[in-house]
């Protein structure tokens, strides 16, 4: 409300209600503003790339299918692409078992018994 | 290989964890493309880099790996502080709403008084760690105390009495809006005395703005989940649409006194002296349903859902019908809706766009792997098991009608573990919304006197 010029507004604090709680500091001032935002956990070490083929020629690369769906037919052009571009290159289409969302460790254990050189999984989104 | 509309959040994602795969992009989107599209995207260029999409695929494992590839850098989040800078309260607030912390509407700030006052809620040490949220499953967690849970009530507008349900509902670490690009919507219940010592609404109009412990208990869940789950649109959180469920939750209680049936969290193994709190998630809610068990089954059988499950929340008085219909527990319903809602399998097939369940066949996965198999005219139950489908009991006996939605139960929190030893505390005058009429002599609501209108009188004859 305005009146002569001057504003009269409503006052915003709360009224005291002789409840007294706790706090973590003390020392802060009641009017102090907490950050609500959580804390980072992060306690991860840094995973390097591993080498790089010369070359894919004679080489065997498994085409991993994330389970997105598209993904399937996705990898199945683009193992048809190899053969029509790079008939040297050997390829395997695998379906990565589960879902999208999961992980398939007996998968990438099999992959690097079998002789894989290099792997492509596709694809997310 | 990731689509190019994700390539930033693949990237981020992967800075986090210290690590630069090589990634390449072929155009948005796959699904749904036909093979000659695929086609074109392969033979065709990254449309971020310009670049043959294949040369950058067979580059990307041959050409050697550069210093920076074999040393990632982990971009480490700094620690929070615990209090804000100093400022002026229009411009903490707009500091807030700018940083993205509140879900736009109107927030109380957090000041040390407030949340020392909202602690008392709780007998808890403020510094203990209540849980870890993320809203991916690829994301880094945040971890929270049992302060920042009671800065967050503040936001919402709690009262130190519903800290222990918001403790609860954050000891759940499950996030309200679980970051996918389909859109989640979530449900919040509430079992057990609680409910009443906090008057949550559990009869009439329970699921509308008519009640503070069902607003602001809901409210507090995404709030926890926007600051503790790290949740920024476009970011961290891909929804396509997004979902208006996301603001409060559906949050209610159920309406034990007038349900005929259990209560949920007894049919989850705790006692009925416990108060609980249960999460679900899912996608669609279907408002209006009329009619009895044989209708509630005609209508699952017709409600397309990426899943299998299906939760109905019932008025009492379906429940009192069901019961009539002769259905002695839920389960004894959820049984019969089950057996009766089967579809053909072509028409399930067809519904089935995303391709998880064709996916989950191909691997073998019953039942899915028998339902590939059998005639298109087959008959099958989508939601195969009574264990999927839930029914809640919640509203005010003014129609027998029933909400269908597709959410899954994910999981129940005790709330009593939260609880103060002293008792829920309330504040000396409780703050409360006007409660939902009740009436039962039919004259509630109506003034006792009323000033009289005299009628118009007719004009006199010329």
């Amino acid at each position: 409300m305005e009146q002569n010029g001057r504003l009269t507004v409503l006052d915003p604090h709360g009224q005291p209600t002789g409840i007294f709680g706790r706090r973590l500091d003390a020392r802060s001032k009641p009017g102090d503003i907490l950050d609500p935002f959580a804390q980072p956990t992060s306690d991860l070490k840094p995973a390097s790339l591993a080498p790089r083929l010369d070359a894919l020629d004679g080489k065997t690369v498994y085409l991993v299918e994330t389970g997105f769906a598209g993904s399937f037919e996705f990898m199945t052009e683009m193992q048809d692409w190899f053969a029509k571009n790079m008939p040297s290159v050997k390829t395997v289409l695998r379906h990565k078992r589960g879902t999208m969302f999961s992980d398939d460790p007996q998968l990438w254990v099999e992959m690097k018994s079998s002789g894989a050189d290099a792997a492509i999984l596709g694809v997310g989104g | 290989m990731v689509t190019a509309r994700f390539a930033d959040f693949v990237e981020r994602d992967a800075r986090a964890r210290g690590m630069r795969p090589r990634f390449s992009y072929p155009p948005y989107p796959v699904m749904g493309m036909s093979r000659a599209v695929l086609r074109e995207y392969i033979e065709g260029h990254d449309p971020l880099t310009a670049r043959p999409l294949m040369e950058e695929v067979i580059g990307a494992l041959t050409q050697p790996v550069t210093e920076e590839e074999k040393h990632p850098k982990i971009v480490r989040k700094p620690r929070r502080p615990r209090l804000l800078a100093p400022d002026s309260g229009e411009n903490i607030y707009r500091q807030f709403v700018e940083n993205g912390w509140t879900d736009g509407l109107p927030i109380v700030l957090p000041t040390e008084d407030r949340v020392a006052e909202m602690l008392a809620g709780t007998d808890h040490a403020p510094d203990e760690i209540v849980g870890r949220m993320l809203i991916t499953p690829q994301q880094e967690k945040f971890e929270y105390t049992v302060e920042k849970v009671a800065a967050i009530a503040v936001m919402a507008g709690a009262r130190p009495e519903h800290l222990p349900v918001i403790l609860a509902i954050a000891a759940t670490q499950e996030p309200s809006m679980p970051s996918s690009t389909t859109s989640w919507g979530r449900m919040v219940v509430v079992n057990g005395p609680i409910r009443n010592e906090i008057d949550m609404n559990c009869g009439t109009a329970a699921l509308s703005p008519f009640n503070l412990a069902n607003s602001v208990i809901g409210r507090a869940w995404t709030l926890m989940t926007i600051n503790f789950g790290d949740a920024r649109a476009g970011e961290t959180f891909m929804a396509s649409l997004g979902h208006n469920l996301n603001y409060n939750n559906m949050c209610f209680g159920e309406n034990e006194e007038q349900s005929v049936f259990e209560p949920f969290h007894l049919q989850k193994g705790f006692s009925a002296d416990e108060s609980v709190v249960s999460v679900f998630r899912g996608w669609n809610v279907l408002n209006f349903g009329l009619g009895p068990a044989k209708e509630m089954a005609h209508v699952m059988s017709t409600f397309g859902s990426m899943g299998s499950s299906v939760t109905f929340v019932v008025d009492p008085l379906v429940a009192k019908s069901l019961r009539a219909e002769g259905f002695e527990t839920k389960r004894d319903a959820c049984k019969w809706i089950v057996e009766n809602s089967k579809v053909p399998a072509g028409h399930y097939w067809e519904g089935q766009q995303s391709g998880f369940a064709k996916r989950l066949a191909e691997q073998g996965v019953e039942p899915f792997a028998s339902w590939a198999k059998v005639r298109n005219d087959a008959l099958i139950a989508p939601r195969h098991s009574p264990d999927d489908i839930n029914i809640l009991v919640v509203g005010g006996e003014t129609n027998p009608m029933w909400i269908t939605t597709d959410f899954t139960y994910t999981r129940s929190a005790s709330i009593d573990q939260w609880r103060p030893k002293c008792g829920i505390r309330r504040d000396a005058k409780p703050l409360r919304m006007p409660a939902a009429v009740s009436c039962k002599d039919g004259l509630c609501g109506i003034p006792e006197s009323t000033s009289v209108i005299e009628p118009e009188r007719a004009p006199a004859d010329a």
